[in-house]
């Protein structure tokens, strides 16, 4: 069992690595001189010159890369150019709000998932089934922004329920809340249209094995046999997926800020992409990597937590 | 105590089991056999209440007088496990990979008798004890893969007595496990039906393994019992054509190696290209004109015992006559 | 004999593809109206006889610019889903073929991949490079090459342990000529497959980046920047935000269901299952 997270674990950081000189090469080496891109075309030569001298630029790109990454390890990303203040503190200040809005979206998911690809695995053939795996099909199918703006249309142009975008900070707390309503539930959907189809394939594929009947054979509800018996039985390729869709809630959560001009990471990344802040880009675009890596890792080791028989075998 | 009456089931390709008629009461034990196919299992489901859907059942079940023919799945969840239990074939693929062996077994105790977690732990430990499960302390929190086939059915067995079942159903219990095995877990059935005063339906592909287990015999065929009487008597005097068939293929120690089986040619057919007569017409090597169309009934060959074949009744004609 | 009845997820599916693609081409040759012509005085036109389904707030006609929309989405979704299923393709034959640490290196390169979703990615670029379709098209094509080299590679292995593999080989042919001739026809359906479903993704992704400003440019009309410009008109023109939305759930639940729809029809486990 240490073996397979040892390896799991190198794997991890190999990847980690190799993410991090991708970011790097991407921003630094690839388009040429980032001074320009930040200043743009008019800038004069001295402007760049100091620039490039304030920023680092005139070193050799290895060693650039080194402090780069030696900076992140300890948690300092630079300065940002636009706004003037170390990334990370920036980071620090949007965390939050983007944390809360991709755990609460992961969360309503993952519920409504489960029970929609249960509840049609349990009507298989009928028209319960029918009609949840058309509404997938539709999930799947609508971008997240327009669900978002329909959403916006209903609850708040028309019906007035809910705030149609912005943020009042966590002072208000139920203001907040109520913020984060429409833009947690067109994450939702769109996430879980995917999650419940195979929510669903996974739990026929359980449904058919010996085990089931004998849960049954012991007297067991239906419902009993399909939350406790099949459903962790189902689990492997669930879990699969929803390290899968980690990306994308990573990518949806970045969209979904930015149609609710929701202050968070998201939105941060736009903001210095429009103000040519490549340092503040470079440093989210890394984050946001990082921790899509990261879920796939947490994945790989969750199987080990869920089917007894990976601890043995792979020693 | 389970009677069941004119038990048929009949799906959309036709009939597959028809008019079945068998009694067990407490401590007896009943075997069933017949080729693959004969619907052996979909009797031991009908009195489970385990039919699959979009099949048709009719007829009576009596369980504890009750009558359970046309009972809604509710009341038949409430006989399962607590009247009538069942093991199956396959004890590899029977339990819940995910969860200890104690833990599958403890369930049913929790939320059938209402035990508490300690409690059911101790009584699931005392039915490894039973069931002769070896170092059973140690096996309640081990994982089903840790198992060998012989322990994961006797694991079986023990969830299947969890809550005192009058009736225990094995789904040829013996055909996975090896010979050895398969004689330990047979003499542990018989044992348990004793002590516990508990009907046992024991289905088998094996003849050996039925006439070490069973008092009496009912041997099926296309979907019909063809013949039933005491397991000693039925073996060693079939009267129905099909049973001397079956015991003609039934390797022999002495036999071994030095001739060639006798086997029946062919293979029970699907059911919607079964005869209307008798199933067995068609393979049965003695038949007469009516065979094929017309359905043979039962005639007694001893007390308690009888045969469904043209050949029996012409017989008993002949020998009155 | 295999079953192959068609399911209605194909046909459907089929028929919204079909719609699609055709509207996508008319485009080319026929509006109703030039998409780019501006006239003030006409902003906000409700539906009528002259403009189908209205006109924005510039007065420019709805349906010329959705059918411009459409032929654009389609091509950038050709261009990348192409690009990235050729190259990932040829990857994933190179590493069946070889197998050993070119096998290895190739699949620990594709993993990286994954570590970037395709938005993620089209963002990296466009903020080096700035924003434009082409940056799109090549961000999707990028994240599709491994996606397509792990298909086509598993598909391949299966192939390579077929009998007549084995009697190509005995019969001396060479590694690459049993590549083109034996392995690529056998894994064409899978590779298919999995083209229709990138396809409708890199409808979705497109729409995503130009929604936010990194995909087409104006005067370029995309159904994804129309509906960013519809987003600050909602109070005022809600129609605006119905029509580019529904043209991409179209689409993409088109391309979707046929992806699905050819998967079932090709996939020998779920024949076998529905024979069942
Ligand atoms: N769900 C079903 N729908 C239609 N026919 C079925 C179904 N289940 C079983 N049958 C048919 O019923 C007949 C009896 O099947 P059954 O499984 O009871 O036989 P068996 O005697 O237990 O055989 P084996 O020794 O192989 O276990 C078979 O011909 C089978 O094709
Ligand atoms: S009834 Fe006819 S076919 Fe059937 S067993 Fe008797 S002789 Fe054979
Ligand atoms: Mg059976």
């Amino acid at each position: 069992m240490s073996y397979f997270i040892a390896r799991r674990l190198a794997g991890f950081l190999l990847t980690l690595w190799a993410v991090s000189v991708v970011v790097f090469a991407v921003m630094n080496v690839l388009p040429g001189d980032p001074a320009l891109t930040i200043l743009g075309i008019d800038s004069t030569e001295e402007a760049r010159a100091a620039l490039r001298a304030r920023l680092g630029l005139d070193q050799p790109v290895v060693l650039r890369y080194l402090d780069w990454v030696a900076g992140a390890l300890r948690g300092d990303f630079g300065t940002s150019f636009s706004f003037g203040v170390p990334v990370s503190g920036l980071i620090g200040e949007r965390l939050p709000l983007t944390f809360s809005l991709a755990l609460s979206g992961m969360v309503v998911t993952v519920i409504l998932a489960l029970v929609l690809g249960i509840t049609a695995a349990a009507r298989h053939g009928r028209p319960g089934d029918w009609g949840i795996m058309l509404l997938s099909q539709m999930g799947i199918a609508i971008p997240a922004f327009w669900l978002s703006m329909l959403l916006v249309l209903l609850f708040a142009v028309r019906l007035r329920w809910l705030p149609p975008g912005g943020f009042p900070g966590w002072g208000d707390p139920i203001a907040a809340l109520r913020s984060l309503v429409l833009p947690t539930a067109a994450l939702a959907l769109v996430q879980s249209a995917v999650l419940a189809r195979v929510t669903r394939s996974a739990a026929l594929e359980v449904m058919r094995l010996d085990f089931v009947r004998t849960a049954r054979a012991s007297g067991f509800g239906s419902r009993h046999v399909l939350w406790r018996h099949v459903l962790p039985n189902a689990l492997v390729p669930i879990v699969t997926i929803v390290g899968l869709q980690f990306a994308g809630l990573v990518t949806g959560t970045i969209v979904i800020e930015n149609v609710f001009y929701l202050p968070g990471l998201g939105r941060l990344l736009f903001q210095s992409i429009a103000n040519r802040d490549l340092i503040t880009v470079q440093a989210l675009v890394m984050l946001f990597a990082t921790l899509v890596v990261t879920a796939n890792f947490l994945v790989d080791i969750a199987y080990v937590i869920i089917d007894p028989r990976l601890r043995g075998a792979r020693g | 105590m389970i009677e069941v009456e004119g038990l048929s089931i009949t799906s959309a390709a036709g009939p597959i089991l028809r008019d079945v008629r068998l009694h067990v009461a407490a401590g007896e034990r009943l075997g069933v056999v017949g080729e693959s196919g004969s619907g052996k299992t979909l009797l031991a489901m009908s009195l489970m209440g385990m039919v699959p859907d979009g099949l048709h059942v009719t007829g009576s079940i009596r369980i504890d007088g009750a009558e359970m023919g046309g009972a809604d799945e509710a009341a038949w969840r409430r006989l399962r496990a607590r009247r009538v239990a069942m093991i199956f074939q396959e004890p590899m693929s029977a339990l819940n990979p995910l969860r200890r062996v104690g833990d599958t077994v403890a369930e049913p105790l929790i939320r059938h008798l209402g035990l508490s977690p300690r409690a059911a732990r101790d009584k699931a430990l005392a039915l490894f004890e039973e069931t002769g499960i070896l170092g059973p302390e140690r096996r309640l929190s081990q994982y089903p893969h840790q198992l060998s086939g012989g322990q994961r059915q006797r694991v079986l067995i023990a969830l299947a007595l969890a809550c005192d079942p009058e009736l225990l159903i094995a789904d040829e219990p013996t055909t996975a496990l090896d010979a050895n095995v398969a004689l330990r877990i047979t003499r542990l059935l018989v044992r348990l039906a004793r002590e516990r005063r508990m009907g046992l339906l024991f289905i088998s592909h094996d003849l050996a393994a039925v006439s070490r287990t069973t008092e009496r015999l009912m041997v099926m065929y296309g979907g019909d019992v063809v013949e039933t009487g005491a397991t000693a008597e039925v073996l060693r005097a079939p009267a129905h054509p099909y049973t001397v068939g079956l015991l003609a293929a039934r390797p022999s120690l002495a036999a071994h190696g030095k001739r060639r089986l006798p086997t029946i040619p062919g293979s029970v057919p699907p059911p919607q290209e079964l005869p209307r007569g008798c199933r067995f017409s068609g393979r049965c090597g003695q038949e007469i004109a009516r065979c094929a169309d017309e359905r043979p009934q039962p005639v007694a060959t001893a007390p308690g015992s009888w045969a469904a074949c043209h050949l029996l009744r012409a017989r008993a004609k002949g020998a009155g006559a | 004999m295999r079953e192959r009845r068609l399911s209605p997820n194909l046909i459907i599916g089929a028929v919204l593809v079909a719609l699609v693609c055709g509207v996508a081409l008319l485009s080319v040759v026929w509006t109703p109206h030039p998409y780019a012509v501006i006239d003030v005085g006409g902003k906000f036109a409700p539906a009528s006889a002259e403009h189908w389904l209205g006109t924005d707030q510039l007065g420019r006609d709805l349906v010329s610019q959705l059918m411009v929309a459409a032929g654009n989405s389609m091509m950038v979704a050709l261009l990348a889903v192409g690009v990235g299923c050729v190259l990932g393709t040829a990857f994933g034959l190179l590493a069946a073929a070889r197998g050993g640490w070119t096998e290895e290196a190739i699949m620990r390169v594709s993993d990286l991949g994954f570590a970037f979703p395709a938005l993620l990615f089209a963002i990296m670029l466009a903020a080096a490079y700035g924003p434009s379709l082409s940056v799109v098209v090549v961000a999707i094509a990028f994240i599709n090459i491994p996606i397509f080299a792990r298909v086509s590679r598993a598909a391949a292995n299966q192939v390579w342990h077929r009998e007549y593999v084995y009697a190509a080989r005995a019969a001396g042919m060479g590694r690459f000529a049993i590549s083109r001739d034996h392995i690529l026809p056998n894994i064409a359906a899978p590779v298919i497959v999995q083209a229709t479903i990138e396809f409708a993704v890199s409808i979705l992704t497109e729409a995503a980046l130009s929604y936010l400003g990194l995909g087409a440019q104006p005067p370029a009309p995309s159904w994804g920047r129309m509906l960013s410009e519809a987003q600050t008109l909602m109070y005022l023109a809600p129609q605006l935000a119905i029509w580019p939305g529904l043209c991409i759930f179209t689409a993409v639940l088109g391309f979707g269901l046929l992806g699905d729809g050819l998967r079932d029809m090709t996939d020998p486990r779920l024949i076998r299952e529905r024979r069942a």
